[in-house]
């Protein structure tokens, strides 16, 4: 291809945080829980705030897209537990991902388990998710401080073919050998799925996107129940150096 | 066999004035050439925000600046949005036959709704709506064309009692086609006596039974339109060279750079899933889908109309065979090609392939 200017993200590595992954590399069971709950919710914002946000490696969605993810298990082998997450809409080549700007659980095990294969660097929080007859609801609360409430509205279910949410894989900034980007490796089962309208009362920049990125406008949100398949890890992304140049590498 | 051209105008960043002029003066060329080549249609989009991918936000625009340079060759909306939010059904009728009055009666209307984020947000169009939109613009505005003076009250759509203007030249009116992109789409063209204009390029085995369903289900049609446009057209790519395997290369590198482009758009299904967008749309189903198992990742491993002109005569044959009636051809991808380049491989198809199709066969492959 000719060379041409495309749209990259802008953050420098060094100004990225990382977490050392001790296991990612050696972790390579798969682990099945069922009747999983996940919220999911897309905004778009402000596309220099999402450049500014990834790395250089990336390019960002057009339009910018930051998601919120709640993920709610009742039982398992990790025990009862909610993940809930933060990222930026991006692309590794042509690949729809999510770099994830802030993550929190509520229990140590699934947190431990989340971080050492996926690099969640989940910070501990109340995370509750809620479904009630008119609206699905989640909230994150860290020290006693809510930093976000957020609910889908008005729901409709998806039915037939259309009865399946396109998850984007999250990415996770992580120390490895050097900085690196890992990604959350995940198969979904769908038993449920409904879309309503995002509503969001409370969007804490500061403690979920390092004060970085703030939704712009609500596009949708989805509540599913899934069976959920976590996959091993399958390779490492360079910060710098962008996919398809080379920047991936199989683990 | 018809023959026909497909604009996007892809254009490279920097979004420079000079390459915004160079990506639409250069489709124009090809086009008066294709014209005088003997190339039966040339088609251009519409799309809206879609950076690099497609900056063809006024097809009725381009197609009126080739209506007047060009003779024969016919004018196709790839489509034209049928989206409440993005236009009026009045204002599609008015732009259809306005363009058949300039270019003497050569419009084809293409007709669909559109299947990003990028446009349907943009337009904050009710996503849930556009099939239903769609559906009710196909039914009226063959009427606006048809009939002296026009009252409607609908879902999507209201208006009262007037004469709308011009009146096409084509009696009764322009051939109406619809974009056929997901599986199944083709039933919704044959039920409404639409023409089929498949978008999504895949193989040619993969077409036959969708194009078998389609001709079985036309016949017993109830036509939107006051005829029934029976026709099956399918986009592909085409690079044409003597050297088959220099053209099989260029032609890949095209793929790959619509690809990538392609990529970089947010399909409906990835951030507003909906009932009515069950599948991919045009850009999904014209890209490699990018969370698909490597087998499913590769591109259509036949059919495409790259090679030498031997190739591209036993490739056509083959959708010949199928049962398609019209290729349209992509032959520049983000001005990948140096426009000679193009207009090369166009010159060479015109010479050594349209002949084998056009007049019992008497062209390279019959002489070879």
């Amino acid at each position: 291809m000719r060379p041409t200017e495309l749209l990259y993200g802008e953050r420098e590595a060094s100004k990225i945080r990382t977490r050392t992954v001790k296991s990612a590399k050696t972790q390579k069971d798969t682990l099945i829980i069922e009747a999983v709950e996940i919220l999911y919710l897309l905004y778009e914002t402000p596309m220099n705030q999402s450049r500014k946000m990834i790395p250089k490696s990336l390019h960002p969605s057009v339009p910018a897209i930051v998601g919120v993810t709640l993920i709610q298990a009742s039982e398992g082998p990790l025990d009862a537990f909610c993940l809930a997450f933060v990222g930026v809409a991006c692309r590794t080549g042509i690949k729809p991902r999510h770099f994830i700007t802030s993550s929190f659980c509520n229990n140590d095990k699934a947190g431990q388990f989340f971080c050492n294969r996926y690099g969640f660097n989940c910070e501990k929080a109340e995370i509750i998710l809620t479904e009630n007859y008119d609206e699905i609801s989640g909230t994150i609360t860290t020290g006693g401080t809510e930093i976000l409430r957020t609910s889908i509205n008005n729901c409709i279910p998806l039915v037939g073919g259309s009865a399946l949410i396109k998850y984007s894989p999250p990415l996770n900034a992580v120390q490895l050998d050097e900085p690196a980007m890992i990604q959350f490796e995940a198969a979904y089962d769908f038993k449920r799925v409904v879309r309503g309208e995002c509503r969001t009362s409370c969007f804490s920049a500061e403690s979920l996107t390092e004060n970085m990125l703030a939704p712009s406008r609500g596009i949708a949100g989805s509540h599913a129940v899934v069976d959920l398949t976590f996959l091993p890890v399958r390779f490492r992304l360079d910060m710098q150096i962008p996919a398809e140049e080379g920047g991936a590498r199989k683990i | 066999m018809k023959f026909g051209l497909f604009y996007e105008l892809s254009t490279p960043r920097p979004f420079t004035i000079e390459t915004q002029r160079m990506v639409f003066e250069n489709a124009i060329e090809q086009t008066v050439l294709a014209d005088q080549l003997g190339f039966d249609s040339v088609w251009c989009v519409e799309h809206h925000f879609l950076e690099e991918y497609s900056h063809s936000s006024c097809p009725d625009m381009f197609l009126s600046a080739i209506a007047r340079c060009t003779k024969n060759i016919r004018l196709g909306f790839g489509i034209g949005t049928c989206v409440p939010e993005m236009h009026s059904p009045i204002r599609w009728a008015e732009k259809a036959a306005f363009l058949d009055m300039l270019s003497n009666g050569r419009v084809e209307f293409g007709t669909g709704r559109s299947s990003t984020w990028n446009e349907l947000g943009g337009f904050n169009a009710k996503v849930d709506d556009t099939k239903k939109s769609w559906d009710e613009y196909t039914r009226v505005i063959p009427k606006m064309w048809t009939e002296e003076r026009f009252a409607y009250e609908g879902t999507y759509f209201n208006m009262p009692e007037r004469c709308i203007l011009p009146k096409p030249v084509q009696e009764p009116h322009p051939p109406m086609w619809v974009a056929v992109t997901a599986p199944g789409t083709e039933f919704d063209a044959a039920d409404r006596g639409m023409g089929a204009l498949i978008l999504s390029i895949s193989d040619v085995e993969r077409n036959i039974p969708r194009i078998q369903e389609y001709r079985k289900r036309v016949r017993k049609c109830r036509p939107v339109g006051s005829f029934v446009n029976d026709q099956v057209a399918i986009a592909n790519w085409m690079y044409c060279n003597k050297d088959g395997e220099l053209a099989k290369k260029k032609g890949q590198e095209l793929i790959n750079n619509f690809s990538y482009m392609a990529g970089q758009t947010v399909e409906i299904s990835e951030a507003y899933p909906a009932n009515n967008y069950k599948a991919l749309g045009l850009l999904g189903s014209l890209r490699p889908d990018p969370n698909a198992p490597d087998e499913k990742k590769k591109p259509p491993s036949s059919g495409l109309c790259l090679g030498n002109p031997k190739d591209i005569i036993e490739t056509i044959k083959r959708w010949e065979s199928a049962g398609v009636d019209h290729l349209i051809f992509m032959v520049q991808a983000r001005e990948h090609l140096d426009q000679e380049d193009v207009l090369t491989s166009l010159r060479l198809f015109g010479s050594e392939v349209l002949p084998y199709f056009r007049s019992g066969k008497t062209g390279l492959a019959m002489n070879s």
